[in-house]
Parts: C-alpha cells; structure tokens; sequence
C-alpha cells in the first residue's frame, strides 16, 4: 500500500513515516500545499494522509491541506483521505468531511487508531465490510499483518506480505509489476531489478504455485475462482 | 451609619431641630422684649391711677385682692407706715424702690414699679416669671407646626432618598449579573449626572477586564494547540522506539525521542517566559547594565551557537544602563541572539551593539543570515507564527517575548535590514532619568 503524507512538522513527518513503514506501507511525504498538489495530481496512491496548518510552499500554492483536498476532488480523484491535524473545532471536522476527507483525526492521536483508520478506510474504499481479505484458502488479517493458509500461520516478509495485500484486494485484477513496484518502495527507495518476481517466487513456494497467476508481459493476479492454492 | 439613606435622614431632621430650636429662642427673646414695655406700662399706669385717685374704694379693694389678679398693690404712708396691700404678701419687701425695679425676693423675680406722694408710697408688684411664661408660649406656638411637619418631612425624605438612590441600586443589579463569561457594558442611559461617571468607569474596567480575559483565553487556546505537535511528534517517536526490531532504529528513535523532548521543553520553557512577560506582568524595576546582561546572553547561547558554528561579537564599548528587570531583558537579549544563530546558515556572523545615546539606549543585534522579507517583518512577532521557508521548527514565540518584554519596559522594537547583509533587530529604550 502507498500512502502519501503531507505534514510540515519534520519530527512528526520523521516519524510517522518511519512507524508506517514498519507497519508496510510505503510511505511518501511533502511538507507543503504545492508539493502536495503536484504530488496527487501526477502520481496514484492507496491513501493520502493530509495535515491542514500548512505553508504554501511556492507562492501560487493551495492555502492549506483542505484546498489541497478540494482541488483533488474538484479532479475527480477519489484516493481515500485522512485528515490529520490539531485542528479540533467542529467546525473544522465538518468543513474537512464535506470538503471530501474520508476520516479526520485530531493531533495528538495514538499511532494504533491512526492505523486502524488507515485499514478501516482501505477496507471501505475497496467495497469491502470485513476486516479479512480471504482468497482460495489464503487469509490475511491487515491489521495483525498475520496470514494463514488453511487455517496455518504462513511467515511472510514485509515485502512479500505487500505483494499480497495487493494482489488479494482486488482478486482477478491483474496489476503490472511498475504498479506492485509502487505498492512497496517509497521516494528514495531503491528498487531492486526484479525484485517483484522475487517475492511472486517466494509466494508461489509459501502458498502453492497456481496460487498467483501470471500473464506474460502484464502482470500478476489471483484467479477470481477460488481454490487457486489446490491447483 | 454606612447607608446615605440613613445618614440623610439623620442630618436633616437634625437641622430641622436646630431650626426649630433657633426660632424658638429667637421668639422668646423677641416676645420677652415686647411684653416687657407693655407690662411696664401697665405697672406704671396703674400706680399712676391709684395715686391720683387718692382712696381705694371697697369694690375696687376687692377686685385688687382678687387671686386671680397677678398684680401686687402695696401703700405706705411716708414714714413707712403700710396701709394697704391689695393681698397680703409676705415675701414682698416692706420698702418701695421709686421707679421701676426687678427685685428679687426668696428667689423669686419681681418687677415693681413705685410712685410717692406728698402723704404716701404707692407700689405696684408683678412676678417676672409671668412675663417669661406668655414669652416661652409664644415661642413654643411659633416651633410647634415645625415640630408637626418634622415627621412628614422626614417620611419624604426617606422617600425622596429611596427614589433618587435608585439607579444606584439598578446599577448594582446589572453589576451583579456580571461574570468572567459576559462583561457586556453596563447601561448609562437615564443614569443621574452624579452615577453616570462610576457607570462610565464601571464600564471602562469591564472593557478592560474582557480585553484582558479574552487574550488570556486566546493564549491558553494557541498554547494548548500549540502544544499538541510536539506531544504528537513525541507519541509517535515512542511508538517508533516500541515497534524498532534493530538497533539502528532502536538508536534513531531514542535520539529523536530526545530532540523530541527538548522541543516540548523549550515550547514550555517560552510560554512560560511570555506569561511573565505579559505587558501587565509586575516587572522589579533596577538600574540594569544592558552590556552586561549582553554579554550573559551571549555566553548562554554559546553552546548552541557552537553547534551551529555562527561567530557572536559584543560590541560595547561603556556601560548603558537602562531601568528594567534583569531577568526579563536577558530573555529579550537571549531570543535575539538565538534567533540570529538559529536561523542563519553555519559559519554565520552575529554582532550585538549596545549604546548609550543619551536620550536613549540601543541595542542592535545583527546577522549575516538570509534575513527576512520587508513585507514580513511585521508579522514574525505574531504568537506562533512561523516562516514558511524556515528549516528550523522554533517555538514561533521568540520574537513575541522580545516584543512583550520591550513593550513592559517601554522601549520599541523593529526588524531591519542588516549592514551584514542578513537581518537586524533593533531595540530602543528611553534613558534612565539622571
């Protein structure tokens, strides 16, 4: 999962991006209004964390983080938004919801809840009510980041367990491997040369080898049929 | 006695008393005057019939006799013989004083009046506490419808007091219903000339008072928000310290930790300097050294402008003495100085001028960083304002302690373009009087 963090405060963006990377996102993060709408205007993400208070950056920059979020709706960018920020007035958690934010968060808040948010509007955003994603025999539990095949605890490394995050949140579809190479590596990041088939490897000799399917020179998917992991 | 009502009262019916009292002794002296030449009269007028009338007839002997008759009749013949006395009155003395006289006799006042003839000595005798009686009665009947309308008096001004203190009371009532949440004005229409300027200045204070409160409360709010990013910053370090699984994280996260801690120190460490600074703040007042208190500030700030490796120069070259609080000036002089360190580029030049012109002492604080832009000179002295472009993350107070402080001692300051090419603060106080 790719998230997008706009927050000026450079501790807090330090370590919030750190401890999202911990949880297995990939994490990337402007400190600015220009940043940020230059940023989601060319690039996609599964999240974008949005604080308010926030400079312009350049001069013809948004004013703050919610004319950012208007300017990505007026696009007709439906990326999930959190908002998070010390502003707690009613007024302002009304102006942000209706401004097109999906949640809203009030500084200081516990790590947990924020990642709980995050999952809860994941979850939401890809039509789904409950909490696991479940495929062919696969379970995986974002928020105890545990996967298990029939019933089994599977060990996965953080990379792997995004491939099939991924994979598992929209079965069928297929996602090229620039769009799973998104999915793991944030700004600055080095990208191995095929590393994504790497962890397809390793996957396939986790979950079994018809589990993930391939289509030569597009990408990978997880058959929308189930019992992919029998085969 | 505190209530006006009361001590209204009092001291009118008091001065009617004294009026009353006034035009009663007026009136008895003025009655005991004019009773006195008549009576004398009468005396004189009635010797003088009975001498020329020679004998006293039986039916006149008996009406003189009469009890009811105040007036004494006494005869002697010239060699002191008594041969008539109208009634016989012992107390009398046997001897006549020609003329008119007041005698006293067992210590009661007579007034006589005595003529002589060739054979006798005629004497006519009247108690002089007649006269006394018929003047205290006029001078009671004169008091008397005072002394009657003292009460009805006194009822209306009672009255009269409650009625006109009113508004007094109406004001107090609408003082009453004001607290620290509504400081509205208090009204001032229909409000007597004598109560209109305690309204006014009743008015005058709330206004002040809600001023006040209201940049309590706006304090409060920017401080408790303000806070809120280095507790978010440090609840995430803490979180990132938890979930570290090497030691290479483990070490970044304790170190940012710190910094973490140390920002929320200093953000405390200034509100606390602005709440004392507060132009309302009680400030000690002495003769302080600004050269000195210079020089403190930049030994204090030396540790951190080490690390950064910016150059800090005092140049002073006599003491200046201004009228302040050490504490507070070496709080203005430190921000300064920390300001020009901390956000002016490594190896940056900082210099510190203090002069006595005179007429005024100035303190300059220079830097060769990359300054401010004119249009935002103004603006870096709001509470919490923090520049865009800034790659530090301040308190966003420094600049409004500086103005606080200077404000509390009277003295200006003002953000300038420096001859070092960065920027410069600058601070004027009037001279000490000498």
């Amino acid at each position: 999962m790719r998230l997008l963090l706009v927050e000026d405060d450079r501790m807090i963006g330090e370590s919030l991006q750190r401890t999202l990377r911990l949880e297995g996102f990939a994490v990337d993060w402007v400190r600015d209004t220009a940043a940020a709408d230059a940023t989601l205007a060319s690039e996609r993400f599964d999240l974008v964390l949005l604080d308010l208070g926030l400079p312009r950056g350049t001069a013809g920059g948004p004013a703050d983080g919610l004319e950012v979020l208007r300017a990505l709706r007026a696009r007709r960018d439906a990326t999930p938004v959190i908002v998070v920020t010390a502003r707690d007035a009613r007024g302002d958690r009304v102006a942000g919801l209706d401004a097109g934010a999906d949640d809203y968060i009030v500084k200081p808040f516990e790590f947990d809840e924020l990642a709980a948010r995050i999952r809860a509007v994941l979850r939401r955003h890809a039509g789904r009510a409950e909490p696991l994603l479940s495929h062919g025999g696969v379970t995986l539990d974002p928020a105890q980041r545990r996967v298990t095949l029939h019933g089994q605890p599977v060990l996965l490394s953080a990379r792997e367990y995004a491939v099939l995050e991924a994979l598992l949140a929209r079965p069928g579809a297929v996602l090229s491997r620039s769009q799973l190479e998104d999915r793991l590596y944030g700004w600055g990041e080095e990208i191995e040369s095929n590393a994504v088939s790497v962890y397809i490897h390793q996957l396939r000799k986790k979950l079994g080898a018809g589990f993930i399917r391939n289509v030569r020179g597009v990408g990978y998917f997880v058959d929308a049929g189930a019992g992919g992991a029998d085969r | 006695m505190n209530s006006l009502r009361l001590r209204l009262l009092v001291s009118l019916v008091g001065l009617l008393a004294l009026a009353a009292a006034a035009m009663a002794a007026i009136t008895y002296h003025n009655v005991l005057g004019e009773t006195e030449k008549l009576f004398d009269y009468q005396l004189q007028q009635m010797a003088l019939s009975l001498r020329d009338q020679g004998e006293i007839d039986p039916l006149q002997a008996d009406t003189l006799a009469d009890a009811q008759l105040d007036v004494v009749i006494q005869i002697w013949t010239v060699d002191g013989r008594a041969i008539y006395a109208s009634r016989p009155h012992a107390s009398l003395p046997a001897r006549a004083l020609l003329g008119l006289a007041t005698l006293s006799v067992d210590g009661r006042a007579w007034r006589t009046y005595s003529v002589a003839t060739s054979s006798r000595v005629i004497q006519v005798a009247q108690p002089v506490a007649i006269r006394e009686r018929l003047a205290a009665h006029a001078a009671w009947r004169s008091v008397l419808p005072l002394l009657l309308t003292t009460p009805v008096a006194a009822l209306a001004i009672w009255w009269l007091a409650a009625r006109n203190l009113a508004p007094l009371e109406r004001l107090a009532r609408e003082v009453r219903t004001r607290d620290a949440r509504s400081l509205a004005p208090v009204p001032t229409a229909a409000l007597p000339d004598e109560i209109a300027p305690l309204a006014t200045a009743l008015n005058a204070l709330l206004a002040r008072l809600a001023s006040s409160l209201d940049s309590q409360r706006a304090f409060v709010a920017d401080a408790a928000h303000e806070l809120r990013s280095p507790l978010t910053a440090l609840k995430l370090q803490l979180e990132l310290l938890r979930r570290a699984d090497d030691a290479e994280t483990r070490d970044a996260a304790r170190v940012a930790i710190g910094e973490g801690i140390g920002r929320a120190t200093r953000l405390v460490e200034q509100l606390l300097a602005l709440a004392r600074s507060e132009p309302d703040a009680v400030l000690p007042v002495d003769d302080v050294d600004l050269v000195a208190v210079a020089r403190q500030a930049i030994d204090d700030s030396h540790a951190f402008a080490g690390a950064r490796s910016a150059r800090i120069e005092l140049l002073a070259t006599e003491p200046a003495f201004v009228r302040g609080d050490a504490v507070a000036l070496a709080l203005l002089v430190r921000n300064l100085v920390d300001n020009a360190a901390r956000y002016s580029p490594p190896g940056a030049r900082v210099e510190v001028k203090v002069r006595d012109e005179g007429a005024r002492v100035v303190l300059e604080v220079d830097d060769s960083g990359p300054g401010i832009p004119e249009g935002e000179r103004e603006r870096v002295f709001d509470r919490f304002y923090r520049r865009a472009d800034a790659a530090e993350s301040g308190s966003g107070l420094g600049l409004a302690i500086v103005r606080s402080v200077a404000t509390a001692h009277g003295a200006t300051v003002g953000l300038h373009a420096s001859s070092l090419g960065g920027l410069q603060a600058r601070v004027e106080f009037r001279a000490r009087p000498r």
